[in-house]
């Protein structure tokens, strides 16, 4: 009970979903770090990882708590499950489109750097978020229902982990839409 | 907020060539102080809603409780950070310049930032919950976005204050 949880029981439950967390992103640090500073429009494409990064933090959590709900309450079904999976790839669309905009202007006005053409900044989050949540997206349910049925709370076990999955998977499809564009 | 996170990181291309290891653990400290903070106001939020925390700017046994669990899981997980990526990064060859005053540049701004977070996210969730809203709503959204850009800043600040 959160109410009567001292400084050790916090520690026990929040480390280990914290190491879980950090090993993914020390991966997507990895890909960062090796493969794409070595792009000569590293400093356009730095631009739009922080962006994407949350993006994927703000798409996939509320999918994983939506889909632990309707496991919880009793509702999950396919026809809830794909409503909640159009509705986070419409908003994903929606919002790399708007992360693709916001970089053109950012780079016009403050990097200003031309290296290529300048809408593949709206393609690049485009293809990259959705690559991301075509994978995440039922690696998340498989866990979801794995967790449900071990008896555990979904709530607790899946969003921690996802999110070290998501991050390294975010990193990692940007890596590979800019080498399919071409991007130099 | 990610794309300001990115316009600061591009506009600070010196130090991120210099120190390619802040770019391997940049991921990892965002998420830490952004994983924190969101435990950290779900605590406050139940413990608000429970009654074990009252409405008020003022330090109790439980917020200590709070502190300390979260300050102590913090510090372990940043120690597992610091190994892990060190680890890592000389195992992928990623030049580690000047290690100890990176991580004291590391160690710095998470705890300063933990200690801002603290303080804001408490002195917010007593606001909000005051008003009748779930602080969970408000206050969960807005903070990762504010780790994203915060992290780098402090970094960016710090390297450029001790270099």
């Amino acid at each position: 009970m959160e109410a009567r949880d001292t400084k050790g029981k916090i520690v026990k439950e929040t480390f280990p979903s914290e190491m879980v967390s950090i090993v993914g992103d020390i991966f997507a640090g990895i890909v960062l770090s090796i493969l794409i500073v070595s792009f000569e429009s590293f400093l356009i494409l730095i631009l739009i990882i922080p962006a994407l990064l949350s993006l994927r933090g703000n798409l996939s959590g509320p999918f994983i708590a939506r889909t632990s709900r309707d496991l919880i309450i009793g509702e999950f079904n396919l026809k809830s499950w794909f409503e909640n999976i159009l509705a986070t790839y419409v908003l994903a669309l929606i919002t790399a489109i708007a992360i693709g905009i916001l970089s053109i202007i950012l780079n016009l006005l403050l990097i200003r750097l031309f290296i290529f053409h300048i809408g593949l900044l709206i393609v690049i989050p485009i293809i990259s978020i959705l690559l991301t949540l075509t994978v995440s997206i039922p690696c998340s349910t498989a866990l979801n229902l794995f967790a449900f049925k071990r008896g555990l709370d979904p709530n607790n076990i899946v969003n921690p982990i996802m999110t070290a999955v998501d991050d390294f998977l975010t990193v990692l499809s940007f890596y590979l839409t800019i080498i399919l564009l071409g991007v130099p | 907020m990610g794309l300001f996170s990115g316009t600061l990181l591009s506009n600070n291309k010196e130090i991120l060539y210099t120190f390619p290891i802040i770019l391997l653990v940049l991921p990892s400290l965002n998420s830490l102080i952004g994983d924190i903070s969101t435990v950290l106001i779900s605590r406050l939020t139940s413990h608000l809603y429970l009654g074990t925390l009252s409405p008020k700017i003022q330090v109790s046994d439980r917020l200590k409780q709070d502190l300390y669990g979260l300050l102590m899981t913090i510090l372990l997980s940043l120690v597992a950070l610091i190994s892990l990526g060190y680890l890592l990064g000389s195992a992928t060859g990623i030049q580690i310049v000047n290690p100890l005053l990176i991580i004291s540049i590391i160690i710095i701004t998470i705890l300063i930032l933990f200690g801002l977070m603290f303080v804001l996210l408490f002195i917010s969730s007593i606001f909000i919950f005051k008003k009748g809203k779930d602080p969970n709503n408000f206050l969960i959204p807005m903070v990762t976005s504010l780790a994203d850009f915060l992290t780098p800043l402090f970094i960016i600040v710090l390297i450029q204050i001790f270099i």
